[in-house]
């Protein structure tokens, strides 16, 4: 029998208001698994329902239907909620305090033991030691965040969710919280990540999930989500009939005939179709690749397609 | 949950209301130990001087001659208190729950009531930390110059925070409908002034014509607690007189059950809730 997954949601929904106002549906049937251990990022569109299920989760909301698991139990268990470490997307701090004051008050709400010194060096690892006796209200955006994110690495937790962990922090800063965040995946801890900056989710995650009107829409390895399913990028040696291949289905890229080539196939058989045919015009294949996209183009083209369904599919869907 | 109330502990001395009301009980005790002179012959008080001033009382039994100062100093306490308490301690239960902060707490190993039964002892202790000190700082001045020690001034500190508690058990949860200090601030006023109408029901009702408007008033005033003769009673008590209520436990009760039902109702709503 396996480790308990980190997260589990199978079939969760979510609906806003009803008696007296309109109702309004942030998850529609959202089913999703993370392993321990793993980073996993969440991206989609404004209103797609991330934070809704970021709050499920957590127990700050309840599920309409469906079933919720963390860390193989009850998000509401004292137990489990010990071993989370969290960052909302916008935390809200006591102005007057001091860092050390505000790390020592959730050690103590998370029954962490802490003491001055390790309280100092925490501070030093989100890169806030200069700043350990200056009041928070005197904080930049940045400096708030990276408070935020020492709070929630308090006491070691198994899983930290995240949500828009890098929000107003500068690039260099980015580049250390990235750092910081591998360390604990090192440590063995799970990273689920919510942020609109895709670079950033590129960068940390081993998986993304594409949640768009309260439903998976794609989910899965990020080097199998970038990767296209019908798209080849193909090296040709120089001295190609450029004439020949664009009669044989292939199109040049931005470097001209000269690079890479572009071939659209949708079956391994109607790839090699092609490729016999170039090579039949005296071509001399070098390289054949599935071509890659960014996680930007991944969310358009998912998002794109959900919307593009016919609507007896997305009513179905709903 | 003495976690949560701690915090906000801290968090309240670090505010202008609190630090002002601490400097300024702190002032009056010590200009009142510069500026008061008493002089005490065989147990009376023979003279009072207040900034060099003589004061022109009869010649008392001290105990006699300090009643009205001790119901003056209960009365403050009690109803100056609730006030000040009302407008100071509207807020903390909407910060409690502003976006960003109650979902970083409710993510926490921390059991929703605990939270708000917190905040709620929380703010009790500051109330209780203010009316004692303030009454405890007078029934001190007044023991060093009188020999005169009246420990029953504390008492009516206590009861203060018994009646503030009821009072700020509705402005919590009124917080948790409506997240406003201002709304939770004209609750507390309005459960103030209900509780000091509800004191004096007795006195009120036969102006009332019998018939639905008596039955409506008599109905609304036994809702809430009766604030205003529990003030009687913590005066009666600072001055060491009979209680002219017929039995301080029942008035007790009522605060009691009125607090306890209405928390009670708070801590129902914020479990349901999302945020």
């Amino acid at each position: 029998m396996g480790a308990p997954l980190a997260i589990e949601a199978q079939g969760l929904h979510k609906t806003y208001g009803g008696l007296f106002g309109p109702r309004q549906r942030a998850l529609a049937g959202l089913d999703l698994a993370v392993a321990r251990g793993e980073a996993f990022g969440l991206i989609g569109p404004n209103g797609a329902g991330k934070t809704t299920f970021i709050k499920i989760l957590l127990g700050i909301a309840r599920p309409t239907s469906g079933e919720v698991k963390l860390l193989g139990g009850d998000p509401e268990a004292v137990e489990v909620r010990r071993r989370v470490g969290y960052l909302p997307e916008r935390l809200h701090l006591p102005q007057a305090w001091t860092p050390p004051a505000f790390l020592a008050s959730v050690a103590r709400l998370k029954g962490a033991a802490h003491s001055p010194r390790s309280l100092l060096d925490l501070l030093a690892r989100v890169g806030l030691a200069d700043d350990a006796q200056r009041k928070i209200g005197g904080f930049s955006k940045g400096m708030r965040q990276r408070l935020g994110l020492a709070a929630a690495l308090i006491g070691s937790p198994d899983l930290l969710v995240l949500d828009e962990p890098t929000d107003g922090i500068d690039p260099l800063g980015r580049m250390e919280v990235r750092k910081l965040l591998m360390d604990e995946l090192s440590r063995g801890a799970t990273l689920f990540l919510n942020s609109h900056l895709l670079a950033e989710t590129e960068r940390v995650c081993g998986r993304v999930g594409i949640l768009s009107h309260g439903r998976v829409l794609r989910e899965g390895k990020l080097e199998d989500l970038c990767q296209s399913s019908s798209h080849y990028r193909v090296s040709f040696a120089p001295g190609c009939d450029a004439q020949a291949l664009s009669a044989a289905g292939f199109a040049s890229g931005p470097e001209g005939p000269a690079g890479a080539w572009r071939c659209q196939a949708d079956t391994p058989e109607k790839l090699n179709e092609a490729l016999d045919r170039a090579r039949r015009s005296g071509a001399l294949l070098v390289e054949v690749a599935r071509e890659e996209k960014d996680l930007e183009e991944v969310l358009q083209e998912a998002v794109r397609g959900a919307a593009a369904a016919p609507p007896e599919v997305r009513e179905e869907a709903a | 949950m003495l976690a949560v109330a701690a915090d906000l502990i801290r968090e309240a001395t670090k505010r202008k209301w609190f630090l002002g009301l601490a400097i300024a009980i702190t002032a009056v005790l010590v200009t009142l130990s510069l500026s008061l002179r008493m002089e005490v012959v065989d147990g009376a008080l023979a003279a009072t001087r207040l900034f060099g001033k003589l004061a022109k009382n009869p010649i008392q039994s001290v105990d006699v001659a300090l009643r009205p100062v001790f119901f003056a100093v209960a009365a403050v306490t009690f109803y100056g208190g609730s006030v000040f308490g009302i407008v100071a301690c509207a807020d903390f239960a909407p910060t409690l729950l502003s976006p960003g902060r109650i979902e970083h707490l409710l993510a926490l190993p921390v059991r929703r009531w605990q939270l708000l039964a917190g905040t709620f002892l929380g703010v009790l202790a500051l109330s209780l930390a203010a009316a004692l000190y303030g009454s405890g700082g007078l029934a001190v001045l007044l023991g060093v110059k009188t020999g005169l020690w009246n420990w029953r001034l504390l008492v009516a500190g206590l009861l203060s925070t018994v009646s503030f508690a009821a009072v700020y058990a509705a402005m919590l949860t009124a917080a948790l409908y409506a997240r406003s200090a201002s709304v939770s601030a004209a609750v507390g006023f309005g459960v103030f002034i209900s509780g000091i109408v509800a004191g004096f029901r007795h006195d009120l009702i036969p102006m009332f014509e019998a018939g639905f408007g008596r039955t409506l008033f008599t109905g609304y005033t036994l809702i809430f607690p009766r604030i205003s003769a529990l003030a009687g009673a913590a005066m009666d008590i600072a001055g060491n007189q009979p209680l002219q209520v017929r039995s301080l436990w029942s008035l007790l009760a009522g605060v009691l059950v009125f607090g306890g039902g209405v928390l009670t109702l708070g801590i129902w709503r914020f479990e349901q809730k999302d945020f």
